[in-house]
């Protein structure tokens, strides 16, 4: 039962792993650490297991970890007999097998299979539960607290100390950064057709969107980072804007995030740019190099007041001054208008995510739910930002020129430029287009992944972490339930990418931004998630999309319409019937694949349409193409 | 043929409401503002240069027209049309700006010089001049009039008429009557346009004894028969004629507990299940020392039909689940958070207004304890009654929910108008008393959870909810079946009408759909994912195929005198059987494991079924967490402008399947045409369609959704939605949260 519910992800592991070894179902019976060799070759004797006493007769029967094909890379390093402390069974017997990639777990105690296959990545905290004298049946043993909205609980033997050594390998292999050692994606050999890393390039995309023209051009000042070190290389800016500008406003703008521009509007010439806070501190300094930078950018398509989004409320964009920061005042800055959006900070956020699992993992508050849900506020903030890049796209669409900030603009900033791109342009809720715009507005702006997600570091309590991107997912889900047709992907895309944002198995969304990436050589050394994605689509295709490309969507923000994403948060839970594919979605690709059949059937008949011997051709087809032409005949019957 | 056929819906703002398939005159343009009357319609009172409020404060988009009110509806004339063209499914009785009488919830008239206002009831007096008129419906619309430019004494004595007609003192007055009288027993010529009812439908009204055989052999429950004493409704006022007991029980036997129960209603049988268990529903035995025995000889007598004699289950209903009041009370606060709160006011607490509504608990409440009747049935294999006081509400929920989740039947159009007519309509639910909405919602949830199981839409269930209003209907309009024959009488010999043989006036059922949508517009109610379903398995189009394979199997192990034949047929060769007691036994085995927390078994019947992959043809639960449950945003949210998605809404999938269910169709009739068989239907595909939106000449590519799509589709927010000061610019709902400061000067000194 909980293989099916509690492992969606493993589900997902062993259809990519479709290779799959007979050899290895040997390996059940190998106790011994294997450190090197990744798959035990067939072992002939079961009896040799060296662990028998701990064995009971029923697991000998059964097939503890057979069904689980290593990555190219992946190495065993240890496995044990354990109990799973299932929250919704009883405790299940079983044996545990880690990698330097996943903890595998399955039973051995019952017909029923349970397994648990989760990348070590996605493990935030790994704790002692209970100590040798601890009293009570399995009150001895691990907790795991994952990323992904579960917790997990394992009970060992009291004698021996029996969880010294995987306690002490987990801690080691899910945290590899605090122990010198690499991030899998490093050790990883797999090998795609198509290079994910292709995907984006950033004058291919501006050139998409018609740019460099007269009125912006592509500078290469940041080409060392020596701009600023969280930018990427390329940069589009006023074209009346010189190279020394640019170094001037950046003394200006937190962390040197010079307003640059992100997305263009072909017909209006309208624009959205992107920076940080201005530092203006308590003081109240203004910058004349500033103040006419912004004036370029208002004045690039003739917008009468550049309008200015600060993604906060405005008493955090008050109380930032103290520390030199703050935002555009009127008597600086006269052609613009500025809006706060009232979006908090990512410690909020990370509270109210907290909040949230305490009512759906592991049981969902059933007395309460809906005043529950309303007081972990996570829907509210969704709302937050949905409403504000609604904004944005409407100022935009309506021909006016803005600017987006918040205090470093990496994190709400990417939240609401990424949304209202992919409400004005529909190129980016395409497959394709939904990656460019991550890897454009998300990974190349350097929204800092590594700090937010805390890839391969123990420190589960760091201060910067936070589910802003998670937050955006949760948006761009919202939307596609909204609007069922508009997006070329569907719901399954949205959680590959979430399972994979924690997984550290691809390099996409490793470190903070892009100097770093380059001195770690992620681009050459590990695989993007996008290569994995992209060399089967067919997954992650919403059946209904139908292409519209100059409509510009605007969801609703309203509570009656946002929904929690229950088979996201949820998904652990064995009380709710998993799908691998919407039965909606699943109907209609089957009503696809009949209307082929229709048409291909009506070919064949429409070639041979002069022979008077159709029967004939009926007769000699295949005996699946035959079918249909029984039944058709039942069609006449009226109804 | 892809060329000759229409490819576009088209949408008219206004279609005249009566008879639009017979020749109309050519001339479209009306001259005169004149209200469109059905037969035996009158005009009561009217008032002119009405204005009809439709969109923002600064009524800009108002329509100048005039204010009628008949006997039937309230309706509004203009020459005008809507701001926007727009589509609407166009009603045949009912035109763009009528509401039925009986829709109307409360009068509301308004003087905003003197600030007075006035919730004006029947027969009251107004002792001001009203300059507004507000009309809360019960379908949750609100509509708003302005008698700025109108005579002062034709507004009040309009308003005074619809307070008036919308609150008839004596059913008889409701227009259903007046309607039906004219139309059908009028002229002999009439009459060949009239419906049949229940002649040509399939729709089973369960009305004589020959609709219950067919359910008893539909269902296998050899075991029971039809019981012809209450024929003249001499036992009981509120049973129907025709009803189902079990064989043990004689005539004579009935006859005398019948006493005992409450408003002598006899236990009914509602179905059975195919392991042989039945559902029936009992009123509370009134006689408290009869009690013990009345109930030991029922309960045997249903054992006695249980093919494996098994004890019977009672739940009662009244205890478990929240009374009528309750749910009353839950709608009218679900009304006020959807519709009368300022949108924006009540966003910030959305959720938890929603959750104190208890509606969605209710909901929740209702499905759940249909499941654990469904466990009863399905697992434990016993019979279950259903107890309630009256047996007139509560368990028409349950028993009704019970089959939907049972049998695939009830998840077809004409299964599940059966259904509603035999739990509902034949049952005795006071829809004259109450029209309350409980039923359609519970089952919308079902329909949520399960697209592709239910042959009907989400607009079928809408369009059924608001039939309630249209007092025409025989269906929705009594108490019942006796109410309907008596007072049918009563006004038919006071207009000297000869009924003939028919002893009653035909009410036509609600079930004919022709009554109230064209063809087309009735296309709306067939769900694609259904008929899709089917065209997989390459079978006929419609859910009989299924009905008919099992009704077959339960004739040949009916039939009479051969009852042991039965038993062997249930109980060997029935695969549904085998798989549950399968089921059962492994439900056992893992029980005897330690668990922390003790799950009933109920539970763990719903966690089993949950793990396995669905038979849409079979037992369907619903997700019972509260998280998995969600308001039904059509029924409830569709006036409300701010909630509406343009473009966007679950129609817009629907509208792809369709087409694409549309164009499987077609291909079907091309590739029949090449298998020789005459030609017959090829031509008519266009209108035979069962797809509202139609497939294009080019097939391959699939159109673009039409413009007028959004979430509230077929519905339309503009102008059936007036709150008082909440419509400012489109806009302004995405303003929320958002503060403009053009002034940071002020705002320093504020922080400060």
């Amino acid at each position: 039962m909980t293989f099916r519910r509690g492992s969606g992800f493993h589900l997902r592991l062993l259809r990519e792993n479709s290779r799959l070894n007979a050899a290895l179902e040997s390996c059940r019976k190998v106790n011994a650490v294997m450190a090197s060799a990744p798959i035990a070759p067939y072992n002939s004797s079961p009896l040799g297991n060296s662990s028998s006493q701990n064995a009971s007769r029923e697991s000998l029967k059964m097939e503890p970890l057979a069904d689980v094909t290593l990555l190219p890379g992946e190495e065993r390093v240890i496995d044990k007999d354990i109990i799973y402390i299932c929250p919704y069974n009883a405790a299940v017997k079983g044996k545990v097998f880690i990698t330097n990639y996943r903890l595998y777990f399955k039973n051995t105690d019952s017909e029923t299979p349970v397994t648990l296959n989760i990348p070590l990545g996605v493990i935030s905290r790994v704790e002692k539960m209970g100590g040798a004298s601890s009293r009570g049946e399995n009150s001895y043993g691990l907790e795991i607290t994952c990323k992904d909205m579960r917790n997990l609980r394992f009970a060992l033997k009291q004698e021996g100390h029996s969880r010294r050594d995987i306690f002490e390998i987990i801690f080691k292999y899910a945290f590899p950064l605090s122990h010198g050692m690499q991030l899998f994606a490093f050790l990883s050999q797999e090998k795609y057709e198509e290079n994910g890393w292709n995907v984006y390039e950033a004058l291919e995309e501006y050139r998409r969107q018609g740019l460099p023209n007269n009125e912006w051009r592509v500078t290469f000042i940041n080409k060392n980072y020596e701009l600023c070190d969280t930018y990427p290389t390329i940069l589009v800016v006023p074209y009346k804007a010189t190279e020394d500008d640019l170094r001037k406003v950046a003394t200006f703008r937190s962390r040197c995030r010079i307003p640059v521009m992100s997305w263009f509007h072909k017909e209006n010439h309208a624009v959205i740019t992107r920076c940080s806070q201005p530092l203006v501190g308590m003081s109240g300094k203004r910058n004349k190099d500033d103040e006419r930078y912004l004036d370029l950018i208002r004045e690039a398509n003739g917008t009468t007041k550049l309008t200015i989004y600060d993604a906060r409320p405005n008493v955090n964009a008050v109380a930032n001054k103290a520390t030199g920061g703050g935002y555009e005042g009127d008597d600086a800055y006269q052609n613009a208008e500025l809006v706060f959006l009232d979006i908090h900070n990512i410690h909020v956020m990370r509270e109210s995510l907290k909040k949230l699992k305490d009512i759906v993992y592991p049981n969902v508050e059933e007395s309460h739910w809906l005043s529950s849900l309303e007081s972990t506020h996570w829907l509210e903030h969704i709302k937050l930002v949905l409403s504000g890049a609604i904004q944005v796209a409407d100022k935009v669409s309506s021909g006016s020129s803005v600017m987006v900030h918040c205090s470093d603009g990496w994190d709400r900033t990417a939240q609401l430029t990424s949304l209202s791109m992919l409400m004005l342009d529909s190129y980016y809720r395409t497959l394709r287009g939904f990656q460019v715009l991550m890897e454009k507005e998300w990974i190349s702006f350097g929204h800092k992944f590594a700090s937010r997600i805390g890839h391969g570091d123990k420190n589960h309590a760091d201060q910067d972490r936070s589910p802003i991107f998670l937050q955006f997912i949760d948006c761009v889900w919202q939307m596609t339930k909204q609007f069922p047709t508009a997006f070329e992907f569907n719901e399954r895309l949205l959680v590959v990418i979430l399972d994979h944002l924690y997984s550290c198995r691809f390099g996409t969304f490793l470190y903070n931004c892009e100097s770093v990436r380059d001195s770690n050589n992620v681009r050459t050394k590990t695989v993007s998630l996008w290569s994995y994605i992209n060399s089967d689509t067919s997954l992650y295709i919403n059946p209904f999309y139908t292409p519209e490309s100059s409509r510009v969507l605007y969801p609703v923000a309203s509570m009656r319409h946002l929904e929690l994403w229950v088979t996201y948060y949820i998904r652990w839970n064995p009380r709710i019937q998993h799908q691998q594919q919407s039965p909606v979605e699943q109907r209609y690709k089957e009503l696809l694949a009949l209307r082929d059949q229709y048409l291909k059937k009506l070919e064949e008949l429409q070639l041979s349409d002069s022979a008077p011997s159709s029967t004939h051709l009926t007769n000699s087809s295949t005996p699946n193409a035959a079918t249909p032409n029984q039944h058709i005949t039942h069609l006449q019957t009226p109804f | 043929m892809f060329s000759g056929k229409q490819t576009k819906p088209t949408f008219k703002s206004y279609l005249p409401p009566l008879q639009t398939d017979l020749k109309k005159s050519p001339q479209l343009p009306i001259k005169k503002l004149e209200a469109k009357l059905l037969p035996g319609e009158i005009v009561v009172n009217e008032a002119n240069f009405v204005r009809k409020c439709i969109g923002a404060d600064s009524g800009q988009d108002d329509l100048w027209g005039k204010l009628v009110c008949t006997n039937f509806k309230v309706s509004f004339i203009s020459h005008n049309s809507l701001p926007q063209q727009r589509f609407q499914c166009t009603h045949r009785l009912l035109g763009e700006h009528d509401i039925p009488l009986a829709c109307v919830e409360q009068v509301v008239t308004v003087n905003d010089v003197k600030g007075k206002q006035k919730i004006l009831g029947s027969n009251q007096k107004l002792k001001f001049n009203p300059t507004e008129l507000i009309l809360y419906c019960k379908d949750f619309r609100i509509i708003r009039f302005r008698f700025d430019e109108a005579g002062p004494e034709s507004a009040k004595k309009v308003c005074l008429a619809i307070a008036h007609y919308s609150h008839p003192a004596d059913p008889q007055l409701l227009f259903g009557f007046e309607y039906v009288g004219k139309r059908y027993h009028g002229s002999a010529g009439e009459r060949v346009n009239g419906v049949d009812p229940g002649g040509g439908l399939q729709t089973p009204l369960f009305d004589c004894s020959s609709d219950w055989d067919r359910e008893i052999k539909r269902t296998g429950a050899s075991e029971w028969r039809v019981c012809t004493i209450n024929q003249g409704y001499f036992i009981s006022p509120s049973l129907p004629e025709f009803f189902v007991v079990p064989v043990s029980l004689a005539d004579q036997d009935l006859k005398q507990y019948a006493c005992c129960f409450y408003s002598q209603r006899i236990p009914l049988w509602c179905w059975n299940h195919p392991s042989g268990s039945a559902l029936v529903r009992m009123s509370n035995i009134s006689d408290p020392q009869q009690q013990r025995k009345v109930e030991q000889r029922i309960s045997s007598a249903i054992t006695k039909s249980h093919p494996l004699r098994s004890d019977v289950f009672k739940s009662d209903l009244d205890k478990n689940l929240p009374n009528i009041q309750d749910i009353q009370a839950a709608l009218l606060k679900l009304r006020q958070i959807c519709v009368i709160e300022s949108f924006e006011e009540s966003e910030e607490k959305w959720l938890s207004s929603l959750e104190s509504s208890r509606w969605m608990e209710y909901v929740r409440t209702f499905l759940r304890h249909a499941v654990e009747v469904v466990y009863m049935l399905e697992s434990r294999h016993v019979s279950v009654i259903l107890l309630e006081k009256e047996d007139r509400d509560l368990s028409c929920v349950i028993s009704s929910l019970v089959q939907l989740m049972c049998d695939p039947h009830c998840r077809s159009l004409h299964g599940f108008q059966a259904l509603i007519q035999k739990e509902w309509v034949m049952a005795g639910h006071r829809f004259l008393d109450r029209c309350n909405h409980l039923k359609k919602s519970d089952k919308e949830e079902l329909w949520n959870q399960y697209p592709a199981a239910f042959e009907f839409t989400e607009v079928y269930l809408t369009v059924l909810g608001d039939s309630m209003w249209v007092p025409v209907f025989s269906t929705f309009l009594f108490n019942c079946p006796r109410q309907r024959a008596e007072h049918s009488r009563d006004f038919a010999s006071s207009k000297s009408i000869h009924l003939g043989q028919d002893q009653a006036l035909r009410f036509p059922p609600v079930w004919d759909w022709s009554q109230q949508f064209s063809l087309k517009d009735q296309t709306l109610f067939n769900n694609p994912l259904y008929v899709g379903k089917i065209a997989t398995c390459l079978q006929n189009g419609t859910v009989k195929t299924f009905t008919h394979r099992r009704s077959k199997k339960n004739y040949s192990s009916t039939v009479r005198g051969l009852p042991s034949l039965m038993r062997n047929g249930s109980l060997g060769p029935n695969d549904t059987l085998t798989r549950r007691n399968s089921l059962v036994l492994r439900l056992r085995s893992d029980l005897s494991q330690v668990r922390e927390q003790p799950e009933t078994p109920s539970e763990r019947f719903v966690r089993d079924f949950f793990s396995r992959a669905v038979d849409l043809q079979g037992l369907l639960l619903p997700q019972l967490l509260p998280s998995h449950l969600s308001v039904w945003k059509l029924y409830f949210l569709r006036w409300v402008p701010e909630a509406q998605i343009p473009h966007g809404g679950p129609v817009t999938a629907f509208h792809k399947l369709s087409v694409l269910t549309d164009e499987i169709e077609m291909l079907q009739n091309q590739l029949r045409q090449y298998k020789g068989a005459a030609g017959t239907a090829n031509t008519s595909h266009a209108e035979h369609s069962k797809m509202y939106f139609k497939a294009t000449s080019t097939p391959q590519q699939c159109p673009a959704p039409p413009e007028y799509l959004s979430s509230s589709f077929p519905f339309s927010p503009v102008g059936n939605l007036c709150r008082p000061g909440i419509l400012g610019t489109p806009l302004s709902k995405f303003l929320n949260g958002a503060k403009i400061w053009l002034s940071t000067e002020t705002l320093a000194n504020e922080t400060i």
